[in-house]
Formats: C-alpha cells, structure tokens, sequence
C-alpha cells in the first residue's frame, strides 16, 4: 500500500514512460523472437541498467553490429529470396529491424521522434502474429497503456492524473468502437491465414477408422474439439449426433471406409426431411479432413464436399481452427437409392468369422420376412444378450469380434456395439455400415451454445431400409452401464457450471467479436428487419453503455480534494457559489463563510458549520462522529 | 443544450494545426484499415477502431482543456526603455477539472510552459519583455497553445486582450547627488548635526569628517536641514546632449527624488511639470510621450 501510495506521487520521467511502453508492446513479440534475438534484447536491458549515461558513437556502432550479428544468426537458413516472399518472415525481419534501430536510439537516452512512434509500430506488428481472445484482452489493455502513458508525459510524468484522464478518454471512445465495429461496412475476403494460432494441439477422437482391438481409439478427455452455436435452443438431446466418416469394409480387427478409387455413382444427395436447422461450428485442428454436420446435413458446407453419404470432407487437413455455417434437418433417416457399389460395400461379410453371429442372423431373417420388423428384432437380440457398455472391455477374440462380443465377453463400447450390429445385420440380410462422428452431450450445452468434447466420440450404425438409410444406435441395446464410465474426470458441480459459463462467454466473444464477419453483419442486419424486439433490446443495450461510460467518465472527472472534510463542504460551497456568492482571491474558507454570514443574518447555521469546520481542521478532530456531524449540518443548511 | 452552444463557443475560438503525429495517426490508419479490409482480421479492426476513436476524442478534449481558460493581463510595475522586463498574465480555469501541457506564446516568439491550471483557480505567468523605444505601446497577438492530449493537433487560442502600457525613457545620467553638487549655492542651510556616512565622492569637500580621515575612515557630516531643498529644478535646456539622454537624464533624476522624496520641477520647453501638483506616475509619462 506504501509503496502505491509512492508510486501514486513518483512523476515519472519521459524516458521511464516510454521503457514502460515499450515493455508492454515488446512482451508479445518477445515470445516469437529467435534466441540470437533475444540474447541481443538481454544485452540492451542490462547496458540500460547498468550504465545510466548515454552511449558514445563507438558504443553505438557496437550495438548495431551486434544487432545486425543478431539479426542474421535468427534468420540464417530462412534469408532468401523465396523466404522473404513469405508475408510472416518478411514481418519477423521488420520486427529485427526495428529492434535494432530503436536499441540503438535508446541508448542515446534522447527522445526523439522515431523512438515516439515505434511502441505504435511494434504494436501493429504483433497483431499479424498473434489472434485470439488472449491477444484480444492484451490488445485492448495496451491500447490504454499506451493512451497512459502518452497521457502521463502530457501531465509532467503525473501518472495517477494520467490514469484518471485516460480512462475518461477511453470511456470517450468505447462507445464509437462498438458501434463501428457492428456497423463498419466489411467485404467478403477471407480472413487470413497467418497468424497465431494459438490451438496447435491436435484434437482426437475420431480419425476415419474404426479398431476394435487395443488400437481402439478412447480419449475420454474433456477437451473441446468444436464448438456449436445455434440459432435458437439445443436440441434435443436425441437428435446430437454429428456425423462424420463413413466405415464399410470389416477388416477384421477394424473397419474402413470405402476406398478413393471405389466406383460409386456420383448421385447428388437428396433433401432430407426433418426439423431444418442453422449453426455455426468452430472446429479446432484434428489434423483430418471431415467437417462434422448434425445428421441430417441439408446443405453443403461452405469450401467443402458433401457426399452421397452426407459426409462432408475439405481439401486439406485440418489444421487451423476452422469456423463454418452449416444446415442440417434433424432427423434420423435419409431417403438413398443405392447403386451396386454401395450395396455390396454395405452388404459384405464373412460368415466364417462369426459363425455364431450368423446362425443367429439367419433365423432372425427367417422369422423376420419384412425387413422393417427385422432390424426391430435385431435390436432385441441385442438386449437380450445382456450387454455391459464399459470403457474398460475385456480383451476380444480378433478374429471373431462380433461373436467374442455378442457371446463371450459381453462387454464393450460404442464401436463394440456399432460393429458387432452392422455386422449383424448385414448377416441378416440388411444393407448396415457404420457411421462415426461425436454425440454431443446436451447437459454439457448452455443456451444455444454446446460444446462437444474428445470424449463424445461416437459409433453408432445405419441399416438401409425400404430405401433410407436409418439410424440405429447400438449402444442403447447395453443392459448394464458401468458406473466408473459415466464420470471419467471427478470434479464439483460449481467448477464444472462456472467452467461451462466461462467456455460459453469464450465462444460468445469469439462468435461476436474474433470471427465476426460480413455474412454475420448482413445476418444481424436481417434479423434486425425482421424483428423489432431485437433492435429496442439493441438500442436498449447502446443506452445503457452510454450511461456506464459516463458514470465512468463522471468518477474519473471528479475534482480531487486534499481531505475528505473539504470534500465533505463542496455542497455547501456549490451553494454559495449557486447564490452568486463568490470566494475572493486568497480569502480562506473561514473568511468566506463569515462574510456571508455577515450578508445573511438569518442563517445561523454557517457559523456553526464554520466552527466545526476549523475544530476538524484546526484541533484535529478528525473523527467519523465528528464528520457525520458537519455532513448533517450541512444538509440541514442545504434544506433551509 | 446550454453545453453544446457554450463548446461551439470554445470551439471557434480554437484554432486546430496538424502536426507530424497527425500524419503518424493518418499512416497508422491507413495500414491497420488496409490490413483490416484485406484480412477480414478482427483484431486490427479493433485496434483500427480505438485509434480512430481517441484521435477523434482528442479534439473535444484539448478544445476543452484549452478553450475555458480565460487570460488578462496584470499591471506589473514601470517599463523603462532598453531594460529587460516581465509582461504578467493572469490565467483562470474557471472549469472544475484542470487544464494541462499550455504553452503561452508571445509576439516574439517567446514562450513559457505553464504548469498544471488547477480547476476553479488562477496562474500568473510571466512573460519577458524588452521595450527598445519609449513611448506608448501595445503588447498582443498572445496566444496559448497546446498539444494536449494526443499531440495530434497543435491548438491554439488567441488572447484577444491588448496590453496597453507606457516604456519610460531609460534611467541614465548623472546621478542626482552630482547634479546637487554642482548647484552648491542653491542647496539649502546647513543646521543640526545628523551623524556620518561614507564619501562616495559626490559630497562636498567642506563636508568631509576630517577626524575620521585621520583613522583610515573616509566619512562625510551630514545635516539634517541639508537635503530640504525648496527650488530643486531641473531643467531639459540646461541638460546636455541630445533629446533622448536629456529624457534619460530626467528620467533618472525623477526616480531618484522620488526615492528621496525630494520635491522637485522639471522645466521642458513650453511644459512646466511640478511633483508637488503632479504624481510621480504622470510625470514620467509626460517624459515618456515627449
């Protein structure tokens, strides 16, 4: 506190603001600099410590041969032509440079110029290297940093005036940005591609394979792999499941997905009926190619391709967070006429490996003619074999999953499930392939916002009945839930709801703010059109900002007074002042208060508000009682 | 409504220059907008958005910070010719919060910064002045200016007040303890004894304590009916030289009776100026505007 309080009344030097703002800018482009770099940033630190007279001319030359030493040994390798094309590296190297030349001018310890703008140039250079909601808080609080400490240079190194002035001065401005910023008209380009990316970890869970053995894929991690914003409310929760590969081909141990080169036909997806809905997906790197839609996908999804099986694939890996629109009808069928290839890749299997599994199959498909009735017979064959869903199965016979599962060990997990029914019912003589993606816990969401972790990846199957492919989902069939799988990750209740209200205000920042684009500003605008509630809620919501800003701007434009007894007498003084009763120069509190008296007979009470004044001020007698009594007198003299 | 015509008051009385860190914010905004516009990059718009803001901010504020401020000028004492004087101002921030980083201008170029204008309070500066010609003059075309807060905009406000005064001619001379010597018969009776004081060379030689002499000590008597003089007149035809050392020369003496307060007539062709009808202030002025 002693030491705020010195701080308060330190007037800073210019150089000393100035080291203070270039520490500020400097501190995110420090984490990107190459260690040569660095070395040589350490070394100008400490010349600036410990040498607190300017640099001679030989010094100097020093320093910027050091510089330059610095410059080539953290570029050496990438120094060409072709890398000097590249926009970052072209950046990195204006980022060197101006290190070296603002080093150099700084040990001059003279202000000039150039050493003024540069904390603005740095600035501007960190935003191609850095974006995300971190940078976005950073950004801001340099920006009222910098706005400081000009302040502060203004006001002869005051920098408690300069703080109270620059908030009023941000205050002044925060309005304009946020309505710029909603109604700056933008154009359609595609937002860049360098930068920071700040989500360079991999996120797992589904990697278009299926392995049904130890290599199965099980990441119960509560890490988020995509984010999803709707419109309105979730969902119901039985509707969450967001599709992703398609498995045809058992492979024994695993399944995969039809071959590239498989000849299907090329037929255009059909419109699927269901419930229509809009969201918006942030999809962080998985290092693959499938975008994930809700089932049914009604739409294909921007840059992308979506197949006969409503999968929807990108060129290229994955490897930026990836933002997208996307249109699904919530259902859990969708009409397909299939061509050979699809049928034989969906009707394949190998009677030999699970001998069991088929001699089950074939009955069902005896007793079961109608294929609807089949696969509802299916269903409870699978019940009946009291399955346990565990995420620690035993062991299976790999070269007879299906019948290890169903008849031996009877424990498992999605893809256990999905595989041994497809298997099952292609047995039975149902068109089934396996379907992979994620099922997104609806407890997890939060208004429209749901967020879908590693630990919601999902198998589950489609039979192909009366020409729709039909969602089944196998893991219903388990009898038993192992209670150690419901909770992989023990933590309160509280954290976990403040946890979910902090990822929500995160996505809610990045939709809105980090990511808000043209099509957003258009969809804004429309839905404005159409909807005068939203626009009072808006105008409402521009009020009261306003307002805050000038409570804001009111607090920090508060007059300072030297005790809290004068500031205690400043409604009294307005008064007299209101009266057009004036303080003559050099005339003190005590003289002007009898001089009114003088004037006004009749108001008794200013002279005992004199005399307490004096006696707090003079006899010190600083106590609450004392004060709460000057405030009384005073509001009774105001009332008079 | 009372504010808004009250700043468009202020605001016309402020005149707004560009200064190089108005390019520095134009070129910044210029690149974070291309960057912007080309990158669909939220941050940058941001960034883009608060810069344009402050500088836009800025101009009200500084307006305000300067505009309220209310300057007049003090008497401040006689300006005599070719001697280095102050100008005084009187700054008033009749405003509740203070003003900053002002700079007073004056016509020729010299300035002062002044220190923080506290809300509801006054600052006397002083400005230096060196009149070269006695006579009347006037002291305008001040100004303040500041760069407050962005230095983005250099303000200036003009003081419209024109400072009136009067540069008296410049003291030099003889000085009077001569001019008294030299007119020895007309200086008065010598009466009662009042004690010693130093020979400074001016006295007369039947004056000198020859006793003090004898111990090292140079002293001269001094009579108390010795500096009442009756008919101390100085006359400008008498005086030698040319106009402005006989204005000089008067001039000195002037100040020297006055300091004395030795009574005193000054004969100028065709104006007789008498101490004893007229204040000191007026006689001077009547040198001055001679």
């Amino acid at each position: 506190m002693k030491f705020l309080n010195t701080l308060q009344n330190t007037k800073f030097s210019s150089l000393a603001l100035l080291d203070i703002s270039y520490i500020v800018v400097l501190l995110p482009l420090l984490l990107m600099l190459k260690i040569p770099m660095l070395f040589f940033v350490g070394v100008i630190i400490a010349i600036l410590i410990f040498k607190s007279t300017p640099l001679k001319s030989i010094g100097i030359l020093f320093i910027f041969m050091l510089g330059m030493l610095a410059l080539y040994l953290s570029l050496y390798g990438a120094f060409s032509f072709r890398g000097l094309s590249r926009l970052k590296l072209f950046l990195e190297l204006l980022v060197y440079i101006l290190i070296i030349v603002v080093a150099m001018q700084r040990l001059t310890r003279e202000i000039n110029f150039y050493l003024l703008i540069s904390p603005f140039l740095f600035l501007a250079l960190s935003l191609f290297f850095y974006y995300g909601m971190l940078m976005l808080i950073y950004i801001i609080f340099e920006l009222f940093l910098l706005l400081w400490m000009i302040l502060s240079h203004r006001m002869g190194g005051d920098i408690k005036e300069g703080f109270a002035s620059s908030m009023v001065m941000f205050m002044y401005s925060l309005p304009w940005v946020v309505v710029l910023f909603i109604f700056f008209p933008r154009i359609s380009f595609e937002h860049a591609n360098y930068g920071f990316r700040g989500e360079t970890i991999q996120r797992m869970g589904h990697d278009g394979t299926m392995y049904l053995d130890s290599n199965a894929l099980l990441v119960p991690s509560e890490r988020i792999v995509m984010e999803v914003g709707f419109e309105k409310e979730i969902p119901p929760a039985h509707t969450l499941y967001f599709r992703g590969s398609i498995l045809y081909i058992d492979k024994k141990d695993h399944w995969e997905g039809l071959a590239i080169n498989a000849k299907r036909e090329t037929k255009p997806f059909y419109a699927t009926t269901g419930l229509p809905i809009k969201y918006q997906v942030t999809l962080y790197p998985t290092q693959k190619k499938w975008l994930y839609a809700l089932d049914m996908p009604s739409k294909n999804i921007k840059n992308s391709i979506l197949d006969r099986d409503l999968i929807s694939t990108v060129e290229k890996s994955i490897k930026e967070p990836l933002h997208y629109s996307a249109n699904s009808s919530l259902s859990a069928k969708f009409y397909d006429i299939l061509d050979e290839e699809t049928f034989k890749a969906s009707s394949t299997f190998e009677s030999d490996h699970n001998p069991r599994t088929y001699t089950k199959a074939q009955k069902l498909q005896k007793s079961y003619p109608d294929i609807e009735k089949r696969a509802k017979a299916l269903k409870h064959f699978f019940k009946a074999q009291n399955l346990t869903y565990t995420l620690k199965p035993d062991a299976l016979d790999i070269n007879h999953t299906t019948d290890s599962f169903l008849f031996d060990t009877r424990r498992g997990y999605c893809v256990h499930f999905a595989s041994s029914f497809v298997t099952m019912a292609r047995m039975a003589g149902i068109p089934a392939r396996i379907v992979t993606g994620y099922k997104a816990d609806f407890i997890n969401g939060l208004k429209n916002y749901l967020p879908v972790k590693e630990k919601d990846a999902h198998a589950w199957a489609e039979l192909y009945i009366n020409d729709y492919w039909v969602r089944f989902e196998a893991t219903a069939t388990a009898s038993f839930v192992e209670e150690d799988n419901q909770e992989v990750h023990s933590s309160s209740f509280l954290s976990k709801e403040v946890n979910l209200y902090l990822m929500y205000v995160k996505y809610q920042v990045e939709t809105w703010i980090l990511h808000y684009s043209h099509i957003r500003q258009l969809q804004l605008l429309e839905y404005a059109k159409n909807n005068p509630t939203f626009v009072a809620i808006f105008v409402m919501s521009l009020i009261t900002l306003l307002l805050l800003t000038f409570v804001i701007i009111s607090y920090f434009k508060r007059p300072y007074y030297s005790s809290k007894t004068l500031a205690t007498m400043q409604a009294l003084l307005k008064r007299l002042k209101k009266e057009k009763y004036l303080r003559e120069d050099e005339e003190t509190l005590h003289q002007y208060l009898i001089r009114y008296a003088y004037k006004h007979p009749k108001k008794t009470l200013i002279y005992d508000i004199d005399k307490l004044y004096e006696h707090i001020i003079y006899a010190n007698e600083n106590s609450k009682n004392k004060q709460k009594e000057l405030k009384i007198l005073i509001k009774k003299f105001l009332k008079e | 409504m009372k504010s808004l015509v009250k700043f468009i008051q202020i605001h016309r009385s402020i005149k707004q220059h560009a200064t190089r860190f108005s390019l520095v914010v134009v070129v910044l905004l210029f690149g974070l907008f291309m960057e912007a516009y080309m990158h669909d990059f939220n941050l940058v718009y941001i960034t883009l958005f608060f810069v344009f803001s402050l500088a836009f901010s800025a101009g009200p504020i500084g307006v305000l910070n300067l505009g309220n401020l209310q300057v007049k000028f003090n008497k401040q004492g006689r300006i005599f010719s070719g001697k280095e004087t102050e100008i005084l101002f009187n700054i008033e921030n009749p405003m509740t919060t203070s003003s900053w980083s002002i700079t007073l201008h004056s016509k020729d170029n010299t300035s002062t910064t002044l220190p923080q204008i506290k809300g509801e309070s006054s600052n006397n500066v002083l400005l230096p002045f060196l009149a070269h010609k006695r006579g009347t003059f006037s002291y305008g075309n001040c100004y303040l200016e500041s760069k407050y807060p962005l230095s983005t905009a250099r303000l200036t406000k003009a003081i419209n007040e024109v400072y009136e005064g009067i540069v008296y001619p410049q003291p030099k001379g003889k000085p009077l303890d001569t001019f008294l010597n030299e007119q020895e018969t007309h200086y008065g009776e010598e009466k009662e004894f009042d004690g010693l004081r130093e020979y400074d060379g001016s006295q007369k030689i039947s004056h000198i304590h020859w006793a003090s002499v004898a111990k090292g000590e140079m002293s001269v008597k001094v009579f108390t009916k010795e500096t009442k003089i009756h008919n101390l007149t100085f006359s400008y035809n008498k005086l030698k030289g040319d106009k402005e050392s006989k204005l000089s020369q008067l001039c000195l003496w002037v100040l020297e009776c006055e300091k004395k307060r030795l009574p005193f007539a000054i004969e100028l062709p065709q104006k007789q100026l008498n101490s004893k009808k007229e204040s000191i202030d007026e006689i001077l002025e009547h040198l001055a505007k001679y």
